[in-house]
């Protein structure tokens, strides 16, 4: 069941210019991401997988080859392009959820809605990550994995087609993690969202429709998983 | 209102007591801006309109004698557009109830009322009638401090005869805006008055028919012809007629005295406001750098999300700008209050028909628009920080702050005694140059704005003792309608309860050197005189030159003399001719400008045996005697003027006493502003930045106020700096202002008493206690498990 490409990386270098040293945190770097795949992107801390995210996110810049968003090419566009971009096409999750501490979850979820086109209705956004009873509370006033949902409906609610989550778990104790992870895998299937994932555990990989590995900023094996498992049934 | 404005909202409320000190500076900043601008801008609006309504003259020619038909000639000089002869005499009032003779200046006004230059506004009664001869109209405010009113009688003096007259309005005109009567440097309602007569009746009461002894004139405008190149053409014109002076508006004393001091508030308007606004510059920098710091992750979060830089720039920006606008608000508002207050003060200096606090909005605007603009000015660094940030940098935790050495540690046997406390706070002040450097500027122009405030207030009370104390030492000074022989004076020892007299002899000249030249007087003194004293700057008596001149300062710098060089002297009077003199000594004086010498040296100078113009005296304190005088004063025909010296230094110090206080407590609350918004944000500052490092000496077993005695360290550290770079500042400055407002009317005096640094550190001192209490609360209230395990 694999759909059309949407991004497609290749030979992508970046290289982090530290004073003197060069530091290359993805050398040669090529792959697909396909429409309405959960992609999971394992490898060890400093492997590289923020880096290759933050360039499909739009964050970051290349240093060198190309990438193409189904068929423009990311690498060349200008900033207000890529702002353009962010704001609409992609939705970020954060391995430290990034709320404003000061507003409200509600208020957190209009962050993005206020700036997007077609935004979904806040609550119903809150809703999809079961988030009813906790609207008007404060960053601090919740525990992490809500916070993580409230991170999650914040990105959802700009009705992005690709989810890019950077260690969503990584901050969570088991359950919760493993609540969050449904919900992801939720997402994909009842809203044909495409999601990439990134994780340094490599027991998540088992979700995934896909798993690709790196080790040291590069790719070291693409892997099609046939029988994914549901979230329920992974440990670590 | 957008969540990020909801934000902002929040952000703004949490902060709301740093925000509003440091508002507050920005606050005082405007307000001086909008107090001084717009008494300026009262004063200059009351200003025009009076001088247009009175059709105000542009110069003004004093001569012995001339007749009106004589006159003519000044009018059809090119630039002219009108002149007006008229007659002036000073003379002196008998009012039953005064037990003094008062001074008088008698000025002719034509019989039926008419659009003349000078022109004068009744405020009482009404303009001359048709049938009477000997009316009057009184200036108002003599006739208010004597309670005269349309229908009374008033003696006065005229040419050596007693005349009664009859009150039929009080009037006020542009010419006594400052009503100065000859001699006094304070308006003195009470013993000068202005008194206006029918043109016919003074011609008659003076031998006067058809004859004039000064001109008044108005110029057409924008005359390319300057009006002193005029006015010696109207000397040469009327070179027979004997002219003693010529005044171009620019000169004429109450408009001076207006000029000036609109000028000095416009050269306040712009100073003040930039001292404190560039404080509050620099304080918003610090605070927005470090809001920016700490907003790291959100910027990157919100640019993750979609947002432009510029719209997360604004987002920062409206942080800045809302500090800036709550004080600019706020500062308008007390500019204008204090616009009240000074144009309130000022209408007891100024008589003017109107002269009302006015709102500007255009003033307003410009205060809103300068507030912004400091505020955006202060908030660009750090927030410029935003826009660099890229969204994937902001999300990795913020690169370490510098540490390693710093320089001080060089010092080595000075750093190894310093205990660890004192290490931190040498590093930490060390690390955040920025903050460091805007606290101890801030603390400097607290210290300067004090110093030079404290400074000018001693030199208020030394200039007045200076003056009364120590030059003119006299308790009434008379002054002749002519020139007198010796017999005046030993005439004047015999009058009851003089103690002693001594004569003066004032000759009005003009001196030349080089090109150089200006229009002045000698002062002819006895050689033992003890009642007037000249005095150098340190106050020290000089010598009495007995031939040559003890010129004053100002004149010297003025015409470019030393002690040993010769000026050009040709008195106004007498025989008019140049003489060659020598300058024999410096002396020092703050108001007016008075040159010495020895009576007798003078008297031969205008062609005189031994000629007196006036008289000191020094008079017994017994009240009856002191009554028996005045009795004996108001009989004189021959006095022109009495001026009584103590009623007019009193009046002097109830008026400086009161302006001082008032002074010195706006003073001192602008500069506790300075300082307690500046402390308060870098220490705040300092300590959200070190929120780790302080809950890691919590649980080390710190208590709060040790972590407080850090800070406070650090805070008088930048006080103490900034106040030791401040003294000089706030000394070269009053120096500077010194200079700029000195005139031949005034000079203000560069006084240094060691109160004025002792009194400046203390309340250093005590501005920075104030606002560590503030801290300290902080230090309390902080959670500091929470800062423990944040992840920042
Ligand atoms: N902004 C940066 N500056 C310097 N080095 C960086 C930067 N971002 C990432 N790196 C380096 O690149 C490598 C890959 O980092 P990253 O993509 O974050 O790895 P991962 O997410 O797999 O842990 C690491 O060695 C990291 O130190
Ligand atoms: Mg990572």
């Amino acid at each position: 069941m694999k759909g059309q490409p949407i991004f497609r990386l290749e030979s992508v270098d970046r290289v982090f210019q530290m004073g003197e040293v060069a530091v290359r945190a993805i050398e040669g770097v090529s792959l697909e991401i396909f429409e309405g795949e959960l992609l999971v992107m394992v490898g060890p801390s400093g492997s590289g997988k923020s880096t290759i995210l933050n360039i499909i996110g739009g964050l970051d810049k290349a240093t060198a080859g190309r990438v193409f968003f189904g068929d423009r090419e990311l690498t060349s566009f200008t900033a207000a392009e890529l702002t353009r971009y962010r704001r609409d096409t992609v939705g970020f999750i954060f391995q430290f959820y990034n709320l404003v501490p000061n507003l409200t979850a509600r208020e957190n979820v209009m962050v993005s809605t206020e700036i997007s086109r077609q935004p979904m209705d806040v609550d119903e956004a809150l809703r999809l990550v079961q988030l009813e009873e906790r609207f008007d509370h404060f960053p601090s006033q919740m525990s992490g994995g809500e916070q993580q949902r409230v991170a999650i409906a914040r990105a959802l609610a700009k009705n992005p087609a690709i989810l890019l989550c950077d260690e969503p778990t990584g901050a969570l104790d088991f359950t919760t993690g493993k609540r969050v992870l449904r919900l992801l895998v939720d997402l994909k299937t009842r809203l044909g969202k495409t999601i990439v994932l990134i994780t340094h555990n490599g027991a998540i990989a088992q979700v995934a429709d896909r798993v690709i590995r790196l080790r040291s900023g590069q790719v070291v094996e693409v892997r099609e998983n046939a029988r994914p498992l549901p979230p329920e049934e992974v440990t670590w | 209102m957008s969540v990020l404005d909801r934000k902002l909202r929040r952000e703004l409320f949490a902060h709301v007591w740093l925000l509003a000190a440091i508002a507050g500076i920005v606050l005082v900043g405007v307000a001086c801006f909008v107090a001084m601008g717009t008494a300026y801008n009262n004063l200059t609006r009351a200003k025009t309109d009076y001088y247009r309504q009175c059709r105000m003259a542009d110069f003004s020619i004093e001569l012995k004698k001339a007749p009106r038909v004589d006159l003519r000639a000044v009018a059809e000089l090119p630039g002219v557009t009108e002149i007006r002869p008229r007659i002036q005499f000073y003379a002196t009032v008998d009012l039953e109830a005064a037990p003094e003779p008062l001074n008088a200046l008698v000025l002719s006004m034509p019989d039926r009322r008419e659009a003349v230059i000078n022109d004068i506004v009744l405020r009482r009664g009404a303009y001359f009638s048709p049938g009477r001869g000997n009316e009057v109209i009184v200036n108002e405010a003599f006739a208010e401090a004597h309670g005269l009113a349309p229908g009374d009688w008033v003696k006065l003096l005229l040419n050596n005869r007693s005349q009664e007259l009859y009150v039929v309005g009080t009037a006020i005109s542009a010419e006594f805006v400052y009503m100065l009567s000859p001699g006094t440097i304070m308006p003195d309602a009470e013993h000068f008055g202005v008194f206006f007569l029918k043109e016919s009746y003074a011609e008659d009461v003076f031998d006067f028919d058809g004859a004039a002894n000064q001109v008044l004139g108005r110029l057409a405008p924008g005359t390319a012809v300057s009006t002193e190149e005029i006015l010696d053409r109207a000397e040469l014109l009327l070179a027979d007629c004997g002219v003693f002076t010529t005044t171009p508006l620019a000169d004429q004393l109450s408009n001076k005295y207006l000029s000036e001091e609109i000028e000095g508030l416009q050269t306040f308007a712009v100073f003040m406001p930039v001292v404190f606004l560039t404080v509050a510059a620099l304080v918003l920098n610090v605070l927005l750098t470090r809001l920016a710091e700490q907003q790291r992750t959100i910027v990157g979060t919100l640019k993750a999300l979609g947002y432009s830089d510029w719209q997360v720039f604004l987002h920062f920006l409206k942080f800045g700008l809302a500090v800036g606008l709550a004080g600019g608000l706020a500062g308008c508002g007390l500019g204008y209050l204090l616009a009240e207050w000074m144009t309130w003060v000022y209408r007891f200096f100024f008589v003017f028909p109107a002269l009302e606090n006015h709102f500007y909005p255009g003033r307003m605007l410009a205060a809103l628009a300068i507030s912004l603009g400091c505020a955006l000015l202060g908030s660009l660094r750090g927030t410029r920080a935003v826009l660099r940030l890229q969204p994937a940098e902001a999300m990795r935790p913020a690169p370490p702050k510098r540490g390693g050495r710093i320089l001080l540690e060089q010092v080595a046997f000075f750093w190894r005694r310093l205990g660890v406390g004192w290490r931190m706070v040498f590093r930490s002040l060390a690390r955040s140059r920025v903050r460091s450097i805007a606290g101890v500027f801030a603390a400097a122009m607290g210290a300067a704005v004090m110093t030079s405030g404290f400074m000018m207030v001693e030199a208020t009370y030394f200039l007045v003792d200076f003056q009364f104390k120590w030059l003119v030492r006299s308790d009434i000074e008379l002054t002749f309608k002519d020139e007198r022989g010796p017999d005046a004076l030993l005439e004047a020892a015999r009058l009851p309860a003089v103690a002693r007299a001594e004569p003066l002899l004032n000759v009005a000249c003009t001196f030349e050197h080089g090109h150089l030249r200006h229009e002045g007087g000698i002062t002819g003194l006895a050689a033992d005189a003890a009642l007037t004293v000249p005095r150098d700057a340190h106050a020290r008596p000089i010598r009495i030159p007995t031939s040559g001149l003890a010129m004053t300062r100002i004149l010297a710098q003025i015409l470019d003399l030393e002690p040993g060089d010769r000026v050009t002297v040709r008195p106004t009077k007498g025989l008019r001719q140049p003489r060659q003199v020598p300058v024999v000594e410096i002396a020092d004086s703050y108001l007016g400008a008075a040159i010495y010498t020895d009576i007798e040296y003078l008297s031969r100078l205008i062609g005189e045996e031994y000629a007196l113009t006036g008289v000191q005296l020094k008079v017994e304190p017994d009240p009856a005697a002191r009554a028996e005088l005045n009795r004996h004063l108001k009989q004189l025909p021959a006095i022109q003027g009495v001026a009584d010296r103590r009623t007019m230094i009193q009046s002097l110090e109830d008026t400086i006493v009161l302006n001082m206080k008032v002074f010195i407590f706006v003073l001192v609350v602008f500069a506790g502003v300075i300082f307690f918004g500046s402390i308060l944000n870098s220490s705040l500052v300092s300590l959200a930045e070190r929120r780790r490092e302080v809950a890691t000496l919590r649980t080390l077993g710190y208590g709060p106020w040790q972590i407080g005695g850090l800070l406070l360290r650090e805070s008088l550290l930048l006080s103490f700096f900034g106040t030791l770079l401040g003294l000089p500042l706030g000394y070269y400055l009053t120096v500077a202002m010194a200079a700029s407002y000195e005139s031949e009317l005034m000079r203000f005096p560069v006084i240094l008493s060691a109160a004025t640094p002792a009194t400046t550190a203390l309340l250093a001192l005590a501005f920075t206690v104030t606002a560590y209490l503030f801290v300290q609360r902080s230090i309390h209230r902080m959670d500091w498990l929470a800062a423990l395990q944040a992840s920042e």
